[in-house]
C-alpha cells in the first residue's frame, strides 16, 4: 500500500511537471511564430476579378502548424455566398518558412444568376469572411475567423427609365423616345448593347429597340432610345431590359411604365 | 495545536499570494486586449484561488485525522469539476470586434490538454484514496490486540 501510495504521488508529481513543461513551451512557441501579410495584388481577366494575397508565414516554435486551411468566403447582404476560395498547406514544420498565395476570384457573369442579379443594379455592402482552420503541436485545433464588410458597386446601378415621349412616324407607327440612364459603380469598363422590348396592356411586344453603350468604371450613361410602336403609345404597360456586354448576358428586367 | 494553525496560515497566505495575488495580477496585465473575456476569468481565478486556499488550510488543520484524506479526495474531485467547467469543456471561444463592421472570432479547441488535466487530477484523486484506506488500515492495525507469546507452564 506504502508503495503504491508513493507511485502515485511521484506519477503525480512527473506528469505535472511535464504538463507544466508542455505548456510553457507550447505557449512559447505560439509567440515564436511570425506571419507576414504581402501586398495584395488585384488582376482582370475577362469579367474575372482575381485578388491574390501572399503571406509569409516563418514558425520559429517547437511545434509542427498542421492542416492549416485558409478559406474566404463573400457573400451579399441576403448570406447568399457569391464566391469563396480555399488554401491548403498540410504542414508547416518547426523552424520552416512558408509562403502562402491566397487566391480568389469573382466573375460578373456570376452575378446574373438566380437570387444575385440585384447586385447588379444596386450598391451596398459584401460581407467578407475570412477563415483561418489550423493543428497547432498536432494537439489543439484552433479557428480564427475574420469578418467585416466591404462596399460593392453596381455595373448597372441607378437605372432608370424617364418619362416616355411620343411622335407620330407613319399611318401604322409611332415613335417614341424613352431617355435610359444608368451609373457604372463596378471595377469593370461595361460595353455592350442594351435591347428594350415595348410590352402593351395585352401582353403583346409592339417595338423593340436598342442602344450600345461604352461607360468605364465610374461614368454615366445617358441616352434617348428611339423605338416605333404599332398601336397606342397610352396601352404600353413595361419594357423589357436585355444586357449583351462583353462580360455576360442577362435579362429581361422587366420595368414598368405604369 | 497552536503550530498546526500558525502553519495552516502561513500555508494560506503563501497560496493566497501564488493563487490568487500573482494571477490576478496576470489577468488584469492582459484584460486590456480583450477585457469582456477576461472580466469571466477574473471570477474563475477567484473561485480557483478560494478552493485551493480552503483546502490547503482545512487539511492542514486537519493533518493526522481521516478528515485530511476525505478534503483530498473531495479538493480533487472539486479541481476536475472545476478545470471542465473553467475549460468550458475544452472548446474555448473568444469574439472580438477590432473596428466598425470587422469582428474577428478565435476558437480553441483545448479537449486534449484538458483530458490531460483531468488525467492527472484523477491520479491524485486515486493517490488520496489510497492514502485514506492506508489511514484507516493502519489504525484498525493499532487497535487490534497483540497477541501474547505462549510461555511453557
Amino acid at each position: 500500500m506504502k508503495q503504491a501510495v508513493k507511485a502515485l504521488g511521484w506519477a503525480t508529481s512527473i506528469f505535472w511537471i511535464m504538463l507544466l513543461l508542455f505548456t510553457i513551451t507550447v505557449v512559447y512557441s505560439a509567440l515564436q511564430i511570425t506571419p507576414s501579410l504581402g501586398e495584395p495584388s488585384v488582376s482582370h481577366s475577362g469579367d474575372v476579378l482575381t485578388t491574390s494575397l501572399p503571406m509569409a508565414l516563418y514558425n520559429g516554435g517547437f511545434y509542427d502548424i498542421s492542416k492549416f486551411n485558409l478559406t474566404t468566403l463573400i457573400r451579399d447582404q441576403s448570406g447568399q455566398t457569391i464566391t469563396g476560395s480555399s488554401t491548403f498547406v498540410p504542414i508547416i514544420s518547426s523552424g520552416a518558412n512558408t509562403t502562402i498565395t491566397h487566391t480568389m476570384s469573382l466573375s460578373i457573369e456570376q452575378l446574373t444568376s438566380g437570387d444575385l442579379s440585384d447586385l447588379l443594379f444596386n450598391d451596398g455592402e459584401l460581407d467578407v469572411e475570412a477563415i483561418l482552420r489550423l493543428v497547432y503541436a498536432r494537439a489543439f485545433p484552433i479557428e480564427i475567423s475574420l469578418n467585416l464588410s466591404m462596399p460593392w458597386g453596381a455595373p448597372f446601378a441607378n437605372l432608370t427609365i424617364g418619362d416616355v415621349s411620343a411622335s407620330p412616324f407613319n399611318l401604322t407607327h409611332i415613335r417614341i423616345l424613352l431617355p435610359v440612364s444608368f451609373e457604372n459603380h463596378s471595377f469593370l469598363e461595361m460595353n455592350g448593347t442594351a435591347r428594350l422590348e415595348i410590352v402593351d396592356r395585352l401582353d403583346r411586344v409592339v417595338g423593340n429597340g436598342s442602344t450600345t453603350f461604352m461607360l468605364p468604371p465610374e461614368n454615366r450613361f445617358e441616352t434617348d432610345v428611339e423605338v416605333l410602336i404599332s398601336g397606342d403609345p397610352s396601352n404600353i404597360r413595361e419594357v423589357n431590359l436585355y444586357f449583351q456586354t462583353t462580360s455576360f448576358n442577362y435579362g429581361p428586367l422587366v420595368i414598368s411604365l405604369v | 495545536m497552536l503550530p498546526r494553525v500558525a502553519k495552516a496560515l502561513a500555508k494560506g497566505l503563501v497560496y493566497f499570494v501564488l493563487f490568487y495575488a500573482l494571477p490576478m495580477f496576470l489577468v488584469r496585465q492582459v484584460s486590456g486586449f480583450a477585457p469582456g473575456f477576461f472580466a469571466d476569468y477574473e471570477q474563475l481565478v477567484t473561485l480557483f484561488a478560494a478552493v485551493i486556499i480552503f483546502f490547503a488550510v482545512a487539511t492542514e488543520l486537519t493533518s493526522g485525522t481521516i478528515y485530511q484524506h476525505a478534503l483530498n479526495i473531495g479538493k480533487a474531485l472539486i479541481l476536475i469539476m472545476f478545470v471542465v467547467l473553467a475549460f468550458d469543456g475544452g472548446i474555448m471561444k473568444l469574439d472580438l470586434d477590432i473596428a466598425e463592421g470587422q469582428r474577428i472570432g478565435i476558437i480553441a479547441d483545448l479537449r486534449v490538454y484538458l483530458m490531460m488535466l483531468v488525467a492527472i487530477d484523477l491520479l491524485g484523486l486515486a493517490r488520496s484514496v489510497l492514502q485514506a484506506v492506508k489511514f484507516l488500515s493502519d489504525k484498525t492495525e493499532k487497535q487490534v490486540p497483540q497477541p501474547q507469546p505462549y510461555e511453557d507452564l
